[in-house]
């Protein structure tokens, strides 16, 4: 899973390393084992990119000794996979970061003759500058949406002041883009990466849609028809709640959800409790739904981080016990339920809920999640663990009840999150909820 | 009959063509500093004449006037005002629609409005300073300045204005550098040509709110509002882009906005009149023309002032000139002899939209948008049921050249706003640069989207400006400071 972000200003007076820093701070949510910058100016383009949270990696004076009117960044859950890349080839250096997965780069490498052996961000921004070098930015992004083959949104950048984005026809990750005032237009993958940075939100980037910022020109293509193929997970769990993604509010969506898990399965209780953060706005739309009361049942320790995509075990481990300190007098003696967000192995949740039996005195334990069954892997990208890791894959609602201790246990169903996002079915990629290989866009 | 226009863009092409639609049947004759196509055909057809020369050179016009001896004279931008070519012309007996030298500082100097505004403390007033060299401005926007407007203290063809909104406070520095280097090149690029003011650099508040424009006739007694229009700054689809002098706007049906109100209207007009009211009192004699109110709707006063024109604006003139039904030639004679009480503007009940067409490099590479030959198949466009008018363009060997800035602007009108912008899109592909370089526009304005954040945007706003009315706070600001205490900043 990752994040981008790109930022153009109109006056070249304008120095954005800084602004690039905030966007991604705003991303951060999208992946924390890695981060980078790249910025483009009269001294060409200076490339900075790391291992570790934006805000350890990147210190105030460094930042202010990038210069440049325009720039990109990108962070990433893939320690292996650090972005943005910055190629020279035949004489234009082209910076380049991308979110998503490209089935096909290995076959294109042949054509391109470059080593196969190569890092595969690499390897797509020595293909992309080859392709710029030869009919510029624009023509480059509209021949690479025809010839790749996955699921991507791609920013990069030009020495030859130059920003283009541009998303696959099935628009599964998100891209969004947003302006300030007379003096730069601004691109993340999140909306919350706009505002952070004090540029409105305008619009999404529609799939099959290519965004060339030059020095005198903002250019707009859609060179493929869109059909979109929305990333479903992205309300439930990625997106923040405060972003807005495919024109829909994430927080809407978050809430809707919660008003059909009281709709589908309520259960009777004493208290809802929401797990952070991601599950709070379900508890919140269950609890207002069912009239069943709400109390803050954890604390956390230590910095917000998306335990979900820890690559180990370890670190997941780690990331939820400091995430999740019990409040004892909120469960002690009561019938709680806890709504959580997903439930990828079970683990979290066996710990969670021993805890809150065994020391906390809860008397009845009831577990919904505001996601359906998560049975497959994900082929583009976001990090689900392959089918044998996925207890959803593996056990019943009953039997993960059994496992896991609690009393009740439900998923949401496929068709209540299809509604509380509002799209057509046929406009999400459900891959990872459904067994069925078609939901989600054609991949190797 | 004889009128004399002074101007050559798309603007004046407007005038030209509602001039001629008089039942007066006037010989029109020009002074431009191109050849528009357009004023050059209206001439023709009238049996009136042009002329190509300085049109900022009152002894130039003078003389040409003088030769025509026309009945009156119709001055369209705002130079030839700053210069005195009304003053010349007035000299040489030839009575004028356009402000005298003195009346258009009111456009001139940004400075010279503010100070007018709160000298007889006009609502919709912003606070302000005026600097007369950059180390000052420096100085005051290192201890000060947040979010703020930073503009040339002296009209500048509607360039070099920057606004800052200044509220993230992790990248004020950014920011204050941004400002900073701004004042710098106000001083050193965009006033140098200017010595015919002392002030250089303004600072202003900043406000925020939908844009209108609020344009007039007046006789320096009366006030005879047009329908306010709305114009599109950025350069760009959805609001995004450098800032241009209008890439086109919007009108109507009839005389408001979609989302400005009547009695919001009402005001707006009352503050035009309390200026023109102002002008006589400072400088002792009356103002003949068009006067406009580039204007906010913002949560400090509800309509606020932004800038003033001598003038229409432009594109904002073409919106209103074409569905005017009261005879332009009766209006300007009652302008001249100050009996503007007794007429009543007519429009067609019709909503307007007017888009501009310019070349790739509009607005920051002038240079590169600058020589293309374009055609226009203005029977094609008339067949859809809209008109163009000629912008920055020049005729050169039979051939129309760009001249850098929007080259054509396409006006429709129909029910809608939204149906009348159907109709100026379908035009756009009549309109085709010849070399090969990119042309651009924008088809957004008028759609039901930009609408709709317009008219969210002004809901905002109008929730907080009732509010400040009703808790008799309007155009005040008041600060509590630990330690210092209750600041009010008064109007």
């Amino acid at each position: 899973m990752s994040g981008i972000f790109g930022i153009f200003a109109f006056d070249e007076i304008w120095r954005v390393s800084k602004f690039v820093y905030y966007g991604l701070l705003a991303l951060q949510t999208r992946g924390q084992e890695v981060c980078g910058i790249a910025c483009g100016g009269s001294d060409g383009i200076v490339t900075c990119a790391k291992r570790g949270y934006v805000d350890q990696s990147f210190k105030e004076n460094e930042l202010e000794g990038i210069g440049g009117w325009y720039g990109i960044g990108y962070v990433g859950a893939d320690p292996q996979n650090v972005q943005p890349v910055t190629v020279r080839h035949n004489g234009i250096t082209v910076s380049v970061c991308y979110s998503g997965r490209i089935f096909n780069l290995r076959e294109l490498t042949k054509r391109y003759n470059l080593p196969e052996k190569e890092n595969e961000s690499i390897l797509f921004a020595k293909i992309l500058a080859s392709e710029v070098r030869k009919s510029g930015p624009m023509n480059a992004a509209a021949l690479l949406m025809e010839e790749l083959e996955g699921v991507y949104t791609v920013l990069a950048i030009t020495d030859q002041k130059e920003m283009v984005a541009f998303r696959d026809s099935h628009g599964v990750k998100p891209l969004t883009i947003g302006s300030y005032g007379f003096d730069y237009g601004a691109i993340a993958s999140e909306s919350a990466g706009l505002e952070v940075i004090g540029a409105d939100y305008k619009s999404d980037i529609m799939p099959g849609e290519i965004y060339l910022f030059t020095s005198y020109s903002i250019e707009r293509e859609q060179v493929r028809a869109p059909q979109p193929k929305y990333c479903a997970f992205e309300y439930v769990y990625y997106a923040r709640p405060d972003s807005i993604i495919n024109e829909k509010s994430v927080y809407d969506v978050r809430v809707k959800i919660g008003e059909y898990l009281a709709k589908e399965s309520p259960v009777d209780v004493d208290v809802v409790v929401g797990v952070p953060e991601t599950a709070i706005p379900f508890a919140m739309a269950y609890s207002n739904a069912t009239g069943t009361p709400i109390a803050m049942g954890f604390m956390r320790t230590g910095r917000h981080t998306r335990t979900a995509i820890k690559p180990t075990y370890f670190e997941r481990l780690v990331g939820v016990q400091l995430k999740l300190n019990p409040i004892k007098s909120v469960f002690s003696g009561k019938r709680v339920l806890i709504i959580d967000d997903s439930v990828v192995r079970g683990t979290t949740m066996k710990n969670v809920i021993h805890l809150l039996r065994n020391k906390m005195g809860a008397k009845e334990v009831h577990v919904r999640i505001g996601s359906p069954r998560l049975v497959n892997p994900c082929p583009y990208g976001t990090e689900v663990p392959t089918r044998d890791e996925l207890i959803a894959a593996n056990l019943s609602e009953e039997e993960v009840a059994i496992v896991t201790g609690a009393d009740s246990f439900k998923w949401l169903s496929i068709d209540s999150l299809i509604k509380a996002i509002g799209f057509p079915r046929e406009y999400l990629c459900l891959r990872c909820f459904g067994g069925d290989g078609d939901e989600g866009p054609t991949h190797r | 009959m004889k009128v004399l226009l002074i101007g050559s863009g798309s603007r004046e092409h407007a005038i030209a063509d509602a001039l001629a639609r008089s039942v007066h049947e006037p010989k029109i004759f020009a002074v431009m500093s191109n050849r528009n196509p357009g004023i050059i055909r209206i001439c023709e057809s009238t049996g009136g004449e042009y002329f190509i020369g300085k049109i900022t050179d009152p002894q130039f016009v003078r003389e040409i006037g003088e030769r025509v001896s026309p009945d009156f004279a119709f001055i369209g931008p705002e130079e030839p005002q700053f210069h005195g070519v009304s003053d010349a012309l007035e000299e040489a007996g030839i009575p004028c629609v356009g402000a005298r030298e003195k009346l258009s500082e009111i456009e001139r100097s940004k400075a010279f409005m503010r100070r007018l505004m709160w000298k007889y403390r006009i609502p919709g007033r912003l606070r302000f300073k005026a600097f007369k060299n950059v180390e000052e401005a420096i100085a005051y926007i290192k201890e000060y300045a947040e979010s703020i407007a930073l503009k040339p203290a002296r009209q500048a063809g509607g360039k070099g204005v920057k606004v800052i909104a200044d509220i993230q406070a992790y990248l004020r520095r950014e920011r204050t550098e941004v400002k900073e280097k701004h004042a710098k090149k106000i001083y050193e690029e965009h006033m140098k040509p200017y010595d015919d003011i002392e002030d250089k650099i303004l600072i202003e508040e900043k406000v925020d709110g939908p844009e209108y424009t609020l344009q007039c006739f007046t006789d320096g007694r009366t006030v005879l509002p047009l329908p306010l229009v709305q114009d599109n700054k950025n350069a760009f689809e959805m609001d995004i882009g450098p800032e241009t002098g209008g890439m086109g706007s919007i009108s109507g049906k009839g005389f408001l906005l979609p989302f400005i109100e009547e009695d919001e209207f009402r005001e707006s007009v009352k503050i035009v009149e309390s200026v023109v009211r102002a002008l006589e009192k400072e400088f002792g004699m009356r103002y003949h023309g068009v006067i406009s109110g580039q204007m906010m709707l913002t949560a400090l006063w509800g309509p606020t002032i932004i800038e003033f024109y001598s003038r229409f604006g432009d594109p904002e003139g073409v919106n209103v000139l074409p569905i005017l039904k009261t005879d332009l030639v009766e209006i300007s004679e009652a302008v001249i002899s100050e009996k503007l009480h007794k007429m009543k503007i007519e429009v067609e009940e019709k909503a307007t939209v007017v888009k501009a067409i310019a070349p790739q490099g509009y607005p920051n590479r002038r240079d590169l948008a600058k020589g293309h030959p374009i055609a226009v198949d203005e029977r094609a466009i008339e067949e859809q049921g809209a008109r163009v008018f000629y912008g920055s363009v020049n005729v050169d060997n039979g051939r129309l050249i760009t001249g850098g800035s929007r080259a054509v602007e396409i006006f429709a009108c129909a029910e809608t706003i939204e149906e009348a912008s159907k109709i100026v899109d379908k035009c756009v592909k009549y309109v085709r640069c010849l070399d090969g370089w990119g042309l651009f526009y924008r088809s957004d304005i008028g759609s039901s989207t930009l609408l709709h954040r317009r008219m969210e945007l002004a809901e905002l706003v109008r929730n907080v400006y009732r509010y400040r009315r009703s808790k008799g706070i309007i155009g005040i600001k008041i600060d509590w400071i630990p330690g210092v205490g209750k600041i009010v900043y008064e109007s």
